[in-house]
């Protein structure tokens, strides 16, 4: 039961993360339509200039209270996540947003790449996982359950009130205020938002520093919940994020947060109690990722396909 | 590397950062500027051309003949006793001054002839400024600093600026009166043996350039500083010349001929392709890679099929191959096989492409339901099981990280695949029946695919591309043909990954992993979607780079990207286009080619064409 438990923390922690990750990739599709390959990148870039902030940035005195910190790490991050996702937007999609719907994607594809090896050969020491500072609020919640002990550290609770109150404030955002009704009318048409008197340039480049910020957040409490960040897991925790996306329903950001814990879940529990364990968990989100795009491709909580003129 | 810094110096780096951005930024827009400027000028200037371009000519030859900046390798190892020092090689067939001479001499000639000069000038001015660029580059990245683009200290070298100047007023010559002439068109109507002998004469030419471009500096490395420049610098020449002859009409009429006679060109490109191993080229290194490159050619053909025919993008490919070559090496003996069997090559070459087959259009089912971007995501899925799978040696079929070692060589009539062939008295390097086998397969695959391109599902797939619903409202049954397209797809991947398991003989799952399908996908868009000449290109591009530019190995997959970034951008129909794809991109002859030019078939005179 303590080993279920804690599996079920862990999942929701992976969970919250990758909901973050993903709301990005849903306010983009549902934007522009464009599967915004290089978002698990911005993800990861923003890992990296959380720890640089930390380590090249921060005088030396500013970084034992944790409190200070913490927020300077996550503006670094996120401002450089908002400032690659911005620059990535006005230089590589915007050039072809009337192209065949192939050129954006393998764009993307490009960017992706172009990205990750920039940080592996930029970053000091890069080429192997970077070790984030430790000890460094890392507080772990010890108690006993039925037959063992199970650990919540406190950089687990930050990610799941981080993604959850986060989704919230983006959803009332989206929903109540002026440019997130401008951002519901471009997704719904873009020429008619523009003779309504909205901005789409300005409404996409919005949506792209919301995505862009999250995604950096997310960085910074990806590395210091792992204690280290890697260039691989931006490709990796793109693809969690995109199938979270997906199984919510791509444009809804309910589908996005609950797609993503849902795929947290999937993942620590089938690499604790299905045959081949960690080692197939990926096979398992794959498949899973399959079977609704195959029978549900609208997914949970999205609208089926509109026709478009 | 810095560890543990007592003061943030990260501010210091950050504003260098920005400040060298911020130099870029103005320097482009400077450059725009004047760029605007003298095109602007030039347009109203259209009697300007003579002048310039012939000064454009002379500093060319002056340039070629000045001395430049290099490198030269002293004993020891490279870069620590590498030392500047004047170019002083002789005018070498691959070497760039002799290249800038040709250009500067062509630019010259150029004027005096009835042809559509400007449009050649521009040619030859961009492959003068890529000589130029890539010399003088070279020595300054590679340690020698700004200073190393004049001078190495004592002596002064203006060859690389006065190249470089040279190409310019090329350019500016060529922006002249503003508008470009039209490209001539040639008749394509000539009697069948004047035709033969030039298509004859044209690939046996392709063929002494391939080996050329093979040979040129020689195998990248370590040792050999010089592969990686030497290279791009013929590519610029080769660049160079082959748009001015296009633009003066030439290469269309040989395409266009060799439509017309497509299977006399398909023999004799054979037959040149067959004669590689006989030139320079034709050494163990040589012939390991250019088969390396035909495994790579023919999987992105069948990519192509795919991608650039029925527009369905599979970002899994690899997979295919993968799997194609997982079932050939365990049917092929080896020590580690699941199957204590041994077929023989073609056999077990059947089933791995048969399995693929299933495979892919197993993969391929999804496109019933899923569309477009989803499709892609769905196939990276699939390329994602398929290594994990293959990295845990599910059913122990793949080895697991242990890879299917051992593979034994093919073994035909007594001699096997790996040796050295010795016909007469002539003895070929050890690749040579690999390269050969490969070069089958290869043609084999093209006529595949040129025969569905122009078949009823050929067209269903293309109708499928331009849009879905339309096809389907035309009768098209579009679920069949997109699985069909994975299918015959994926048979060809298989096909190529039994060649693979038996010439690399070691089959490990990481020989296949996404980066190796992005690998296939930039081949493909590099050369042209729906394009085979194109795949080929692709293939060979992508693979001799990385083999010359060795010291650069670490900026390969950084270049990938930036590849298919900028080509999506700049150049969205690839190198090499198919006809239908550049009709359909083309906008009133931006990149000099009208669409009524296309119709290339319907030229009086040219039944054959026409009854197709």
């Amino acid at each position: 039961m303590a080993t279920l438990l804690q599996q079920l923390i862990n999942g929701l922690v992976l969970g919250g993360l990758i909901a973050l990750i993903a709301l990005g990739y849903t306010m983009v599709y549902g934007i522009i339509q464009l599967i915004n390959f290089a978002h698990g990148e911005v993800f990861m870039v923003g890992g990296f200039a959380s720890l640089a902030t930390y380590r090249y940035f921060l005088p030396p005195s500013w970084r034992s209270d944790w409190w200070l910190a913490l927020p300077l790490m996550a503006i670094g991050g996120a401002v450089v996540a908002v400032v690659l996702a911005v620059v990535m937007e006005r230089f590589a999609y915007r050039p072809l947003r009337n192209a065949p719907r192939l050129a954006p994607l393998i764009t993307a594809l490009g960017v992706s790449v172009i990205l990750k090896e920039v940080v592996r050969l930029g970053y000091p020491g890069a080429t192997a996982p970077v070790p984030f500072p430790r000890a460094f609020v890392d507080h772990q919640f010890r108690f006993e359950f039925f037959d063992g002990t199970v650990n919540i550290g406190s950089t687990a609770i930050l990610m799941i009130v981080v993604s959850i109150v986060g989704a919230i404030i983006l959803q009332t955002y989206i929903t109540r205020s002026r440019m997130g009704r401008a951002m519901r009318a471009t997704a719904q048409d873009p020429d008619t938002a523009r003779l309504m008197g909205v901005n789409p340039n300005r409404t996409i480049v919005l949506t792209f520093t919301i995505g862009g910020a999250l995604a950096g957040i997310a960085g910074v409490l990806y590395g210091i919940h792992i204690t280290n960040v890697d260039t691989e897991v931006g490709f990796l925790y793109g693809i969690f994020a995109f199938t979270a996306a997906v199984l919510g329903g791509v444009g809804s950001i309910k589908g996005a947060v609950i797609g993503g814990f849902a795929i947290g879940l999937i993942k620590t529990l089938s690499g604790q109690y299905f045959p081949g364990g960690t080692q197939y968990d990926l096979v398992w989100i794959f498949v899973l990722l399959i079977v609704v795009l195959v029978f549900r491709p609208q997914g949970l909580f999205g609208e089926p396909e509109r026709v478009r003129a | 590397m810095k560890e543990w810094i007592e003061y943030p110096d990260g501010w210091i780096w950050l504003g260098q950062v920005l400040l060298a951005i911020a130099v870029v930024i103005g320097v482009v827009y400077v450059l725009r500027l004047g760029w605007r400027a003298a095109s602007a000028f030039l347009a109203t200037r259209p009697a300007l051309d003579r002048p310039l371009g012939l000064t454009g000519g002379v500093i060319a030859v002056v340039g070629a003949l000045l001395p430049w900046v290099t490198f030269r390798l002293n004993d020891g190892p490279y870069p620590d006793k590498a030392t500047l020092q004047f170019f002083d090689a002789p005018f070498a067939l691959s070497g760039f001054r002799l290249h800038t001479l040709v250009l500067g001499v062509l630019a010259i000639v150029v004027l005096f002839l009835p042809l559509p000069r400007r449009r050649v000038l521009r040619a030859l001015g961009l492959g003068a400024i890529g000589i130029a660029l890539v010399n003088i580059l070279f020595p300054v990245i590679d340690g020698g600093g700004l200073g190393a683009i004049t001078s190495d200290g004592e002596n002064f070298a203006f060859g690389g600026i006065a190249t470089l100047v040279a190409g310019l007023l090329l350019l500016f010559a060529a922006k002249t009166g503003g508008v470009l002439e039209p490209v001539p068109h040639w008749k394509s109507a000539v009697p069948r043996l004047v035709a033969y002998a030039v298509l004859v004469i044209s690939f046996v030419v392709l063929l002494l350039v391939v080996a050329m471009m093979l040979n040129a500096g020689g195998q990248g490395g370590v040792g050999n500083p010089y592969a990686g420049p030497i290279f791009l610098s013929l590519l610029a020449f080769l660049a160079g010349v082959l748009g001015a002859l296009q633009a003066i009409g030439l290469t269309t009429w040989i395409s266009a001929l060799s439509d017309q006679h497509k299977w006399f060109s398909v023999v004799v490109l054979l037959l040149v392709a067959l004669g590689l191993p006989f030139t320079e080229a034709g050494t163990d290194y040589w012939m390991t890679t250019a088969a390396n490159i035909g495994v790579y050619a023919a999987t992105a053909i069948g990519l192509n099929i795919v991608v650039g025919l029925a527009g369905l993008l599979d970002l899994g490919y690899v997979a295919f191959l993968g799997i194609g070559a997982f079932v050939a090496a365990n049917f092929s003996g080896a020590a580690a096989a699941a199957f204590d069997i041994e077929l023989p090559f073609v056999v077990a070459a059947i089933i791995a492409a048969v399995v693929a087959g299933i495979f892919g259009a197993v993969v391929g089912s999804p496109t019933l339901r899923v569309r477009g971007d989803y499709l892609a995501i769905v196939t990276l899925a699939f390329g994602e099981i398929f290594k994990k799978a293959a990295q845990n040696n599910i059913g122990d079929l793949t080895g697991g990280a242990n890879a299917i070692p051992n593979v034994p060589p093919i073994n035909w009539f007594g001699q096997s695949f790996d040796k050295p062939l010795t016909i007469g008295s002539v003895e070929l390097p050890s690749g040579v029946l690999y390269y050969v086998l490969i070069i089958v397969l290869v043609a084999l695959v093209m006529v595949v695919f040129a025969n569905l391109k122009n078949s009823r599902i050929g067209r269903a797939w293309i109708a499928i591309r331009e849009d879905e619903d339309a096809a389907r409202a035309m009768g098209i049954k579009t679920g069949q043909a997109k699985i069909l397209a994975f299918l015959i797809g994926a048979t060809l991947a298989g096909l190529a990954g039994a060649v693979f398991a038996h010439k690399t003989s070691t089959v490990a799952y990481d020989s296949f992993q996404f980066i190796e399908s992005v690998t296939l996908l930039a081949a493909v868009i590099l050369g042209g979607m729906g394009s085979i000449p194109g795949a080929v290109l692709g293939a060979a591009l992508l693979l001799v780079l990385p083999e010359k530019l060795r010291e650069f190995s670490d900026y390969r997959l950084m270049l990938f990207g930036l590849a298919l970034v900028l080509i999506m951008r700049f150049r969205p129909q690839g190198l090499v286009p198919d006809r239908h794809r550049r009709a359909e991109l083309a906008d009133e002859g931006a990149d000099g080619v009208p669409i009524e030019e296309l119709n290339v078939h319907d030229t009086p005179g040219d039944e054959k064409a026409v009854t197709r």
